[in-house]
């Protein structure tokens, strides 16, 4: 699926034409309303009001990401994502698409290192139609022989627009992770080898279901101009019934510390000019260290006024722009739930080799692990993130994606309105230390786009 | 707390029925009642000097956008002159007579957003976005970068490699080689149909061309300021008239509305040897928004294939599975536009989706759609333009639309209504009247050698 209308509903500090959203202590912080339950079959339910537009997000989030697909299924759990738009016990093929886009609504899912989702943005009437109809597909899928030929084929040319038609397709967030992650589970190709998608069984598809599209694997969020004691009237009642199952225990996704430097290099027949990205591994999930990242990020590469801006392209004339940040192309550093990198990746021309860009983005990296960021550094990248902050939780689907994060990795939807002070807590010696471990030349892999054919 | 001043006096009620019938033991649940939809309205005032300014308080996120957008562009370049107005763009960025390049960015940072200055074929946009409580300071430095350009001539040398470096990788992406050859063909000589420059015209711009083609067509005659967000207008109006006062009105728009040839239906084959997709634009001219037909044209569009349950969308991917993104749309300039269905299929099938391509057009052309099917499209209109409409993007986006193509002021708050209208046989005749296959352009970035007999069936192969 794709095709998303990316929308604004609102989130308030302190306004009082607005109620629902609790005043703020400070006047700069906003504060996300947030309502968390459980059904007894174990689903968790959160709702944020919002009142400003009449609109609402319907969000379903499932604990199961190609991370951790089978083995000799590589893209299994992305081609299983399209198989949830194929049919359900009271929706045929074409009729969950159809039955929210007559409504108003916009839909989509998406498939994750950790996560599943599917989400429909649509006029707030319509929100009892919405539950009704994700608990449908919770409940069973319908799906035919011919369903699954279809979103194979579907799948495979996905896998082509993006990917194999390409110049660049699948750099670097593809890529990297196969080069610089040592366990199974995060270095495989996640999009799938097409020999794998091509032998997926109607089989599969429902085991695969039956293993991990369970409610006491999942979250539901709504988001928006709801009245609340109604909608958990609603979910009880359509999604109180499906039964829990059996969880099976969640393999080893670790990775082991790296202590030197990989190197790799990815020839692309299509590409006509060269590209670099450096992958470092992010330090564990909700660490000070993890928090300092978000704020180096914003010294290092955010914005023109950063340090890699200036030197790479205003100084250096290397390259017209860097592209960084944690869990790229796929999310940000919170929503995913296990090892993933810092990357920092570009074009260049032939004259620029890489070895000089290195040292250029080196020389940055070893000032920022050598000098503590002065106040006027921590504010000013403090500053920068608040309003990307915002920018997250102001829309609906935005702000049910972290939400669903935060109750499905951490049990703890409330975490959202606690990310603002963690990212203050953030000192300079911190982000020194932090510099230090995280971003050694031994934490990377470097990867190379050159410009020949494949061998 | 803020009050909201100029918000909405249009109410727009959106009437969504329930939806189509659902043939299964369970029915979902029917919609509630629809609820308003308030439309923001604009406070609109000129300056002497003849520029026009929009202040939109809107929504309660402590943010707030803001665009100056001047009436000059891609347009406004001769045969020789690809990009010139990019290259323009890029070094206004690169310092104003009182800022540096390197000051800019960081004030921009310290009010926690960004300053960007882009070219469209059209419009010339400064654009901002900042926390609200820097709102006023982001509109001076916006107009600051519109106005007092310092063009360091240091510069150009960087940005004009980072232009070719940026020409040279779209010209490796298929679908970037089917829209240059696209529009080649359907405006001929006419800076439309000038997609990407050649490397050579982009070394050759100098300094002299740059700010020749910045004092004749930037100035605040042909400019409109647009801010929405959360802001105090009244103070927001004050900032502004010191702001932008002294500005000098330079010259009106030259407007060059292209004359679209008489298409007829032609293959053009761009050959991508090895290439696993076909990448298609089919597609012809048709009206723009100020035409009374817009708005069914857009509805029919929507139905053939602008949106996920549209007819050839359905068939190329959901039954056929021959492609993963299709989607028709209409691209419009001012006084002008396009119809195009594009899609990338797997190459082997590259005729076979041809056929059903223009099964779906025939389709629609000889029968008009079920009542049913059509509510369903209407609804998904009058929804996405709900949600469109709360956010801040979105309502920036409706102002922009009405400005370039000179729309009545009602035009949005009208719009749901007007999509409701459409009957199916207002369908057939839109598809009748401007989708004649007859006259469509084909253009396949592709594998020649291996799909030209498949293709030919469809069409003269005429390159």
């Amino acid at each position: 699926m794709r095709r998303v209308i990316p929308i604004a509903a609102a989130v308030v500090m302190s306004c009082a034409a607005f109620p629902a959203l609790a005043p703020a202590q400070q006047t700069d912080r906003l504060t996300v309303p947030v309502s968390y339950h459980r059904l007894d079959n174990g689903l968790r339910v959160v709702l944020s009001e919002d009142h400003s537009a009449p609109t609402a997000t319907v969000a379903v989030y499932y604990n199961i990401g190609f991370r951790i697909e089978p083995r000799d299924r590589t893209g299994f759990a992305h081609l299983f994502e399209h198989m949830m738009f194929q049919g359900s016990r009271n929706l045929g093929k074409n009729q969950f698409i159809e039955l929210v886009q007559s409504n108003g609504g916009v839909l989509n899912g998406s498939t994750r290192f950790d996560h599943t989702n599917y989400f429909q943005i649509v006029p707030a009437h319509t929100l009892e139609t919405m539950l009704w109809a994700e608990a449908d597909r919770m409940k069973g899928l319908a799906i035919t022989q011919e369903n699954l030929t279809n979103q194979q084929g579907v799948v495979t040319n996905e896998v082509k627009v993006n990917v194999l038609n390409q110049p660049y397709g699948g750099f670097p967030w593809l890529d990297l992770p196969q080069h610089a992650n040592e366990n199974w589970h995060n270095a495989h190709n996640f999009y799938g080898d097409l020999q794998d998608l091509e032998a997926a069984t109607l089989e599969d598809v429902q085991r695969f279901f039956e293993q991990y599209y369970a409610p006491n694997n999942a979250v539901l969020v709504v988001v928006g101009d709801f009245a609340p004691e109604q909608t958990m009237t609603w979910i009880r009642q359509y999604f109180g019934s499906i039964p829990a199952v059996e969880l099976a225990p969640k393999p080893d996704i670790s990775e082991p510390r790296q202590t030197a430097e990989k190197q790799a290099v990815k020839p692309d027949p299509l590409a006509n000019r060269p590209a670099l990205a450096l992958g470092y591994h992010m330090p564990p999930r909700d660490t000070p260290e993890y928090f300092a990242m978000a704020l180096i990020d914003q010294i290092l590469a955010q914005g023109r006024d950063s340090r890699l801006y200036q030197v790479l392209v205003q100084e250096r004339a290397m390259t017209s722009g860097v592209s960084a940040g944690a869990n790229i192309g796929l999310g940000n550093m919170f929503n995913i739930n296990g090892p993933t990198l810092y990357t920092i990746s570009l074009l260049h021309d032939q004259d620029k080799p890489p070895a000089r860009i290195v040292a250029a983005i080196d020389s940055v990296i070893t000032d920022l692990q050598n000098r503590p960021v002065d106040q006027a550094t921590l504010d000013l990248a403090l500053v920068k993130m608040r309003s990307l902050w915002y920018s997250m939780v102001e829309s609906g689907f935005g702000r049910a994606d972290l939400l669903a994060a935060f109750a499905l990795f951490d049990d703890d939807p409330a975490k959202i309105n606690q990310i603002e002070d963690e990212l203050r807590r953030v000192t300079p010696e911190l982000i020194m230390q932090t510099a230090r471990e995280y971003l050694r030349a031994t934490n990377r892999t470097v990867l190379r786009v050159e410009n020949r054919p494949a061998s | 707390m803020r009050t909201v001043i100029f918000r909405a006096t249009a109410l727009v009620a959106l009437l969504c029925p329930a939806a189509a019938p659902i043939l299964a033991q369970e029915t979902p649940p029917a919609p509630g009642t629809p609820r308003n939809v308030e439309l923001p309205q604009p406070h609109t005032f000129s300056l002497e000097n003849g520029m026009d300014v929009s202040l939109v308080p809107f929504g309660a996120v402590p943010k707030v956008d803001a665009q100056l957008v001047v009436r000059a562009g891609n347009i406004d370049e001769a045969a020789d002159q690809v990009w010139l107005a990019d290259l323009m763009a890029d070094l206004m960025r690169e310092g104003t007579t009182s800022r540096s390049s390197q000051q800019i960015s960081l004030e921009a940072a310290r009010m926690g957003g960004g300053v960007g200055i882009g070219v469209s074929p059209d419009e010339l946009t400064v654009s901002g976005s900042a926390l609200a409580e820097f709102a006023s300071d982001l509109v001076r430095l916006i107009g600051d970068l519109g106005m007092n350009p310092a063009f360091p001539e240091s510069e150009l040398p960087r940005l004009k490699a980072n232009r070719i470096r940026s020409v040279a990788v779209s010209k490796s992406q298929p679908r970037s080689l089917a829209v240059e050859k696209f529009q080649g063909v359907l405006y001929p000589d006419h800076p439309y149909g000038r997609v990407f420059p050649t490397e050579e015209m982009i070394s050759g711009y100098t300094i002299d061309q740059i700010r020749s083609f910045y004092d004749q067509h930037i100035g605040a005659a042909r400019a409109h300021l647009f801010v929405v967000g959360r802001f105090d207008a009244q103070e927001m109006e004050n900032v502004i008239r010191q702001t932008f006062a002294g500005w000098r009105p330079g010259t009106a728009a030259a407007l060059n509305v292209p004359r679209p040839p008489a298409t007829t239906r032609r293959i053009h084959v761009v050959d991508r040897p090895g290439a696993v997709q076909s990448s298609m634009y089919i597609g012809l001219p048709v009206i723009d928004p100020s035409h009374p037909d817009y708005i069914a044209l857009a509805v029919t569009n929507t139905l053939l294939g602008g949106a996920f349950a549209s007819r050839i969308t359905r068939n190329i991917r959901e039954d056929k599975g021959y492609t993963y993104s299709p989607g028709s749309t209409v691209s419009t300039r001012y006084r002008s536009g396009y119809w195009a269905e594009i899609a990338d299929v797997t190459t082997a099938v590259t005729g076979p989706s041809l056929k059903e391509i223009f099964h779906e057009i025939d389709r629609l052309r000889s029968e008009p759609p079920p009542a049913e099917e059509l509510k369903g499209i209407q609804n998904y209109m009058a929804g996405t333009f709900t949600l469109s409409a709360s956010s801040r993007g979105g309502v920036l986006g409706m102002l922009r639309q009405r400005n370039l193509h000179g729309l009545p002021e009602d035009y949005h708050a009208g719009y749901v209504r007007r999509v409701h209208a459409v009957t199916p046989a207002d369908v057939q005749r839109i598809a009748q009247t401007y989708l004649d296959p007859q006259k469509m352009v084909i253009v396949i970035v592709g594998d020649r050698a291996v799909i030209a007999e498949q293709i030919a069936p469809y069409g003269e192969i005429v390159e």
